[in-house]
């Protein structure tokens, strides 16, 4: 699929302050580097205790992505490990944890699917962190972007919940949901929608008469 | 159409076993392929779309549809939990335990699945994930007269899109008010339900029977006509009003919210439920019938 992305910017993950500073609303990239995914809720609640406890997460997030992601990794024969797949989760349903874990890491990039709320969008915006849009039902091409399982922490929850660390080559595209600058497309859009709806339903009400 | 063998062309009874291989495949095929229908339908949205960004995420869809293909591999890590809609014909004949040839089929395919499945059956009391749970895999019973088949039909779900559903019960409502209901139901979901999206609505009967049709109507082909002829206008104005949103390909702005909205009805008494569920772009949905031969007829 390399060919078929070939004309989409490339950034280098985790992302510098200033890329993800450089990226706007909108914007579609690829990821290449190292990032940090979990789709798992009690992860997120473990993570909020380690800042809690004052220690630090199994694998480090200053400075760094998390982004929700679900994988299924296993043991190689050589001892290694591989992900077999991995694709995003529902972002909003993290929406109460993310702003606190966006500001104690100070996290350069989130991300998932189907966006985050207007009181993550102040603490991207705040501490200069952006959202990445993967594509759901992309199983097939976020899993070939991977070249190396880095870490698994948090082994005791099922697959999907576990902390991961990656190697990624060509991971994406994403589309930039929210920017650093305060900018949202799921905001933007929510309340597009909704100025229009009068409009949606009156044209619903004069072909229902026509 | 395709015959996938013939076990027997004696009028034999439908067997447990077949029942259970069958069930288990389709779910399996179910995870690896987007139906050619909803492909269909998304290089279609990809030549009307307007909006530059929409038109690229359309493409990356149906490159993920294809590798799907080309590396037998699922399209999505989330494999939901495994749902199915039985037809049993009033005339077909069959032995043993129907019912517990779905269990023991999902069963064996968790232990031979590859790649292998994450644990996706939620106990909602405990929130604890698993392979196994009360009244899993999910199974709706349906007698069809005049026929001597079984159908099966196989649609995984998963909170992605699942999460949206929604039903709320009216007295005596206007057309107005249900379709009035369903774009409510359309802003809650908003960018969340991996758009575009194929729409259930079910109108009427009693509570159950209302989400039962508005499932039931996911399964219909893309592009079919409704034979109510005003449902099939209801179903054209909620499209072009659900496309009018803007939320887009994974809601990140474009025309193409939904593929297609599915309407069905069934008598009541006028207090009148409305429910509606939501299938994600990639409509996992596959069907086959066991015939009274033997032979299996896999359709989609």
């Amino acid at each position: 699929m390399s060919e078929l992305f070939a004309d989409y910017r490339r950034v280098t993950m985790p992302l510098s302050r200033e890329d993800a500073r450089s990226l706007r609303a909108g914007d579609m990239v690829l990821l290449d580097g190292e990032i940090t995914i979990t789709a798992g809720l009690p992860t997120h609640h473990r993570i909020l205790k380690c800042v809690e406890d004052g220690i630090d997460p199994p694998i480090p997030l200053q400075g760094q992505s998390l982004l929700h992601l679900g994988s299924y990794s296993q043991d190689k024969p050589d001892g290694g490990l591989e992900v077999l797949y991995m694709n995003p989760t529902t972002s909003t349903r993290f929406n109460p944890l993310m702003p606190r874990l966006i500001r104690h890491f100070g996290l350069t990039a989130v991300g998932g699917k189907g966006g985050l709320d207007a009181g993550c969008r102040e603490a991207m915006a705040e501490v200069g962190c952006v959202y990445f849009s993967f594509l759901g039902g992309g199983a097939p091409l976020h899993s070939a972007a991977i070249t190396a399982v880095k870490e698994v922490a948090w082994n005791d929850l099922v697959a999907h919940y576990r902390l991961v660390r990656l190697a990624v080559n060509g991971l994406g595209p994403v589309t930039v949901g929210i920017d650093a600058h305060g900018n949202s497309l799921f905001e933007t859009l929510s309340q597009q929608a909704q100025d229009r709806m009068p409009e949606i339903l009156a044209q619903m009400g004069r072909e229902r008469v026509g | 159409m395709t015959f996938l063998g013939k076990e027997s062309l004696s009028a034999m009874p439908i067997t447990q076993e077949a029942v259970k291989t069958l069930s288990a495949q389709l779910y399996d095929w179910s995870l690896r392929r987007v139906p050619d229908d909803t492909k269909d339908a998304l290089r279609r949205a990809r030549a009307t779309e307007t909006h530059e960004g929409a038109q690229r995420v359309l493409e990356i869809m149906l490159g993920s549809a294809l590798r799907a293909e080309q590396t037998d591999r699922f399209v999505c890590s989330d494999a939901g939990v495994p749902v199915f809609r039985v037809t049993l014909g009033a005339n077909a004949r069959w032995e043993g335990d129907l019912k517990a040839a779905i269990v023991e089929g999902f069963d064996e395919l968790v232990g031979r699945i590859q790649p292998p499945l994450l644990k996706h059956v939620t106990n909602p009391l405990t929130n604890e994930r698993g392979y196994k749970g009360k009244d899993m895999p999910l199974v709706t019973w349906e007698v069809e007269s005049g026929v001597d088949w079984i159908e099966i039909a196989c649609q995984p779900k998963a909170l992605g899109s699942g999460r949206w559903a929604q039903a709320e019960t009216f007295s005596f409502p206007s057309l107005a008010d249900i379709e009035a209901y369903v774009m409510k139901a359309v802003m809650q979901a908003g960018s969340q339900h991996c758009p575009p999206v194929i729409i259930g609505v079910g109108i009427g009967g009693s509570f159950d029977v209302a989400a039962k049709i508005a499932s039931k109507a996911t399964y219909r082909a893309i592009g079919s006509v409704n034979p109510e002829p005003v449902l099939a206008a209801m179903e054209e104005r909620l499209l072009h009003a659900v496309n009018a949103t803007g939320f887009g390909p994974m809601g990140t702005g474009g025309d193409t919210t939904a593929l297609a909205v599915h309407v069905d009805y069934s008598a009541g008494h006028g207090y009148t439920p409305v429910a509606i569920c939501f299938n994600c772009w990639i409509n996992r949905r596959t069907r086959a019938r066991i015939h009274a031969d033997g032979t299996v007829e896999r359709m989609e």
